[in-house]
């Protein structure tokens, strides 16, 4: 069982920090949040409505976004294209408008690529310009950013980011925060579940933070709190560094 | 009897996908190709005055592993493997391509190649009756030399150092690197191994029916596969389950339907449709990492 | 910017006359230097880098202007072939490859949903068009407007549930499919067996015979003439549809779903109906292919559409580049007439396209004319 018992509730507005060791069941609970694997027991609510069971897509289009671990962009397609598809549940205009009433698509298609344009200039004002380039094309750390406007441009309630610090050096987890922080500002109303290993990051973003071992919930509070409890020194440190 | 043939070319797809997460879509023609190969050193070994020899069968079956050994390590080193990391759709193609590259290399290039070619008769003839059913020497004879096949791959997997390195690549292939295990080379044995199980059939298949045809490749190819399937990807002794399940459907059936002998190939391919439709991952389930 | 219209029209004219020069060179020296000319010409483009440019700017900013010089030249061509019926039936046969493999595309480029039956959702239409005419005695018009939906409907009844697994096993089992397809039509009585059906009536749309032979500018064309048109607008109107469909939210979700899957759901694409979706549109448009085949050749039989087929709609994808409408077009272009025009390579031909294919996925896995990125347009 990959997950026991796990308790979490999230409010409007916050962010919660999500922290464990690895294979502690932090990507399976956003992967059960997200419906990528169905829950054997036990019930999410999200904003009055049961997620067990349903589809992914179908729970994508009720307002919960995520990034992955190892970034899933479609590197052959456009930056732009990346983004879009995040708006993809919302479009308006269906077969026959994109073969007969093209103008009407056409108009939309706009919107959405202004939406876009919009998202990544929080980021990175050069990035528009780059909106037609194969996002392969880009670094590491712009790759990042567009999967985040891919999230974001679904309008999420709920956003879900998995390790978006992974692999990145001090400057550019910096450059994340800072992202994180504009974020924040764009949609203050938007909850946030990030799972990170940099406490800097955590430290510096959750209002409350929960950790994980062993596919159970070994603690919640504030970032002081979680740091200083003894299970949780001991799940990362060991238990004879505790000293317990 | 058409179990065995299935299931030896039912372990090299599953040896194939194990070790390199590919579905080798020209194996069957390597299995047609083993035939052929086979048919053409008998037709040296008759123009050398051995045709009748003793020696003639084991000849046979050593040309034939050699040749299609060395067209599967060919075929594994040019195409298949540089495309092995990139999208599956890519090696799908790429296989299928070669098989029918193999296929029209035999149509073309092997003297009157669109017709069937009779395979000559080399087991024991005739049978006996046991409780009510005749049994022919020469299916007798099949069955022997296809489960002493089975058998030697699963001595091959289980007791050799490359098996055990097989093993391990199919498992995890960067952790059996980093325990020193020859990517590369193992790859390459993988291939030569299932290639060789390829011909074997194909000599056997000749054997059983008599005559061989450019296109039982396409055929074999895909009945191979679909036992593979039906064992889970991956799984060997599931694959040998598989092909002999396969085996018996076929033969079931056959002997059922109205005109089933004629609609063989029919049958074969609904219940491999019927199948795939409905338990696609197998029976046992199939090797797959995708971590989210 | 007259220069750029010049630079167009004059580079789609030259091509126009070197290929029409090759298709009719009596003599091999005829022959070889038309083919020499395309190859100088394709040589002095792709390495004098000013002409290049030059040429690229010209048509990206007339892209208007080349297509019309294109539809031009096409419409033009069955006056340049008139001496030759046959090669104006070989360019039909190159638009019913082009309105075939614009479906294709649309399952196995844009969605990568691996299907391998082609020729037998072909023959689907074909067949259709057959027994709807000479048993149910319709009309061929109707025949051909009815005949792709049976390829879909059997496309979608067979094919649901091995849609929502991995890519091989849909392969395998189109591989299954189109084999038996083809033992089905060569052994039921009512398909004509071996035979086939045959005396298919020709088109006749309001009261026009396509057996008539036309008059284009004064000119008298060979009755195949009528059918290349038929077959234009097909090919044309397809075209026409599937670019619409790549560059929107459709193919922007079947473009991901086939990179991503996982992405795509999460990102709200319902992946089992877009996969679905791309499977019976593109199904669609290859029956249409075997449709109007159907009508114009007259009879359709066993042998027509078996899964050799199959590995040469595949070829024309490859070819000209996978996902890529444009691609398609140029593949077919070239698959369908070169092993007519060299005779000597006919027997050779699925060997070479094989090859062919291999060595695109090695070295130019995008094709020869590769998707561009989308721009709704």
């Amino acid at each position: 069982m990959a997950l026991d018992g796990v308790d979490v509730a999230v409010a409007e507005g916050e962010t919660v920090g999500v922290i464990g060791p690895n294979g502690s069941g932090k990507t399976t609970l956003f992967n059960a949040l997200t419906g990528l694997y169905a829950p054997a027991g036990g019930e999410i609510v999200f904003r009055g409505r049961r997620l067990a069971g349903l589809e992914a897509h179908a729970i994508a289009r009720l307002g919960i976004a995520r990034t992955f671990q190892a970034s899933r962009l479609c590197l052959d397609l456009s930056v732009f294209d990346n983004i879009l598809i995040g708006m993809h549940a919302g479009r308006r205009t269906g077969l026959v408008d994109f073969v007969v009433r093209r103008r009407r698509f056409l108009g939309e298609i706009r919107a959405a690529l202004e939406r876009a344009s919009h998202l990544l200039a929080l980021f990175n004002r050069d990035l528009p310009s780059r909106g037609f380039e194969r996002v392969g094309q880009l670094p590491q750390i712009d790759r990042r950013r567009v999967e985040i406007c891919r999230a974001l441009a679904a309008a999420p309630t709920l956003l879900l980011l998995d390790e978006p610090s992974a692999g990145m050096n001090p400057e550019e987890t910096a450059e994340l925060m800072r992202d994180l922080r504009i974020v924040r500002e764009e949609m203050p109303g938007l909850s946030v579940v990030i799972i990170e290993h940099d406490m800097f990051v955590i430290e510096g973003v959750s209002q409350r933070v929960v950790a994980f071992n062993y596919g159970r919930k070994i603690a919640e509070g504030s970032f002081a709190a979680v740091a200083a409890h003894g299970e949780v020194r001991a799940a990362y440190l060991g238990t004879e560094a505790v000293g317990a | 009897m058409l179990g065995v043939m299935y299931a030896l070319v039912a372990v090299g797809f599953t040896l194939f996908f194990g070790v390199l997460d590919v579905i080798h879509f020209a194996h069957g023609d390597i299995f047609m190709l083993g035939a052929f190969a086979g048919l053409t050193a008998l037709v040296g070994l008759k123009a050398a005055g051995l045709g009748g020899s003793l020696l003639a069968l084991p000849l046979t079956f050593a040309a034939a592993i050699l040749v299609t050994g060395v067209v599967g390590v060919a075929a594994e080193r040019v195409c298949v493997k540089p495309l092995a990391g990139t999208s599956p759709l890519m090696t799908l193609l790429a296989t299928l391509s070669l098989g029918l590259v193999i296929r029209e290399s035999v149509l073309i290039f092997y003297p009157r190649g669109a017709d069937p070619k009779p395979f000559p008769q080399l087991l024991p003839q005739g049978g006996f009756e046991a409780g009510g059913v005749a049994i022919r020497y020469e299916n007798l004879a099949i069955l022997g030399i296809g489960l002493a096949a089975m058998v030697a791959v699963d001595r091959v997997i289980k007791g050799t150092k490359m098996g055990a390195a097989i093993r391990a690549v199919a498992q995890d292939p960067e952790a059996a690197q980093m325990m020193g295990v020859n990517l590369d080379r193992t790859v390459d044995a993988t291939f030569f191994l299932g290639s060789g199980l390829a011909a074997v059939a194909g000599i056997l298949s000749g054997l059983y029916y008599s005559e061989i045809h450019f296109i039982m490749g396409i055929t074999g190819g895909v009945i191979g596969f679909s036992a593979a399937a039906i064992g889970g990807l991956g799984n060997v002794y599931g694959a040998i389950v598989g092909g002999l399940l396969f085996g018996v459907l076929q033969t079931t059936a056959a002997a059922l339907i109205p005109r089933g002998s004629e609609f063989r190939d029919v049958v074969a391919f609904a219940v491999v449709m019927l199948f795939l439709v409905f338990k696609p991952s197998g029976i046992f389930g199939e090797k797959s990492v995708e971590r989210v | 910017m007259s220069r750029d219209l010049a630079l167009v029209w004059v580079a789609e004219a030259a091509v126009f006359a070197l290929v029409i020069a090759g298709i009719l060179a009596e003599r091999p020296w005829a022959l070889g230097a038309a083919g020499g000319a395309l190859a100088a010409a394709g040589a002095l483009v792709r390495w004098a880098p000013g002409l290049r440019t030059a040429l690229a700017r010209a048509f990206a900013r007339r892209r208007g202007a080349a297509l019309g010089c294109g539809v031009v030249l096409a419409l033009a061509l069955p006056l340049a072939l008139r001496s030759s019926p046959y090669w104006t039936f070989v360019a039909t046969l190159a638009l019913l490859y082009v309105t075939i493999g614009q479906g294709l595309n649309l399952q196995i480029g844009t969605a990568g949903v691996i299907n391998l039956a082609g020729a037998a959702f072909a023959g689907l239409g074909g067949y259709s068009v057959g027994l709807l005419t000479v048993a149910a005695g319709w009309p061929s018009w109707l025949a051909v407007l009815v005949g792709p939906w049976v390829a879909v409907a059997v496309g979608a009844i067979l094919f649901v549930p091995i849609l929502k697994t991995r890519g091989h096993y849909l392969a395998l089992v189109t591989i299954a499919f189109v084999f038996i397809f083809n033992i089905l039509m060569n052994n039921l009585e009512f398909t004509g067996g071996p035979q086939g059906i045959k005396n298919i009536p020709t088109l006749h749309l309001f009261g026009y015979a396509f057996t008539t032979r036309p008059v284009l500018a004064g000119v008298e064309l060979p009755a195949h003439a009528n059918f290349y048109y038929a077959a234009l607008v097909v090919a044309g109107l397809t075209t026409w549809v599937l670019r619409r469909l790549h560059d929107s939210w459709l193919g922007l979700a079947l473009n991901t779903l086939r990179d991503d899957e996982i992405a795509a759901r999460c990102s709200g694409v319902a992946v089992a109906r877009g996969k679905l979706l791309a499977f019976s549109i593109g199904n669609f448009f290859i029956g249409l292919g075997g449709a109007v085949y159907a009508v114009i050749v007259g009879f359709v039989s066993p042998p027509d559409f078996d899964f050799g087929y199959s590995l040469v709609m595949l070829s024309v994808i490859i070819i000209g580049g996978v996902d890529s409408i444009p691609g398609v077009i140029l593949g077919a272009c070239l698959l369908v007439p070169l092993p007519e025009r060299f005779r000597f390579l006919h027997e050779y031909r699925l060997l070479l396209y094989g090859v062919v294919i291999v060595v695109m996925l090695l070295y130019r896995p995008r094709g020869l004319w590769p998707a561009q990125v989308r721009r709704y347009r």
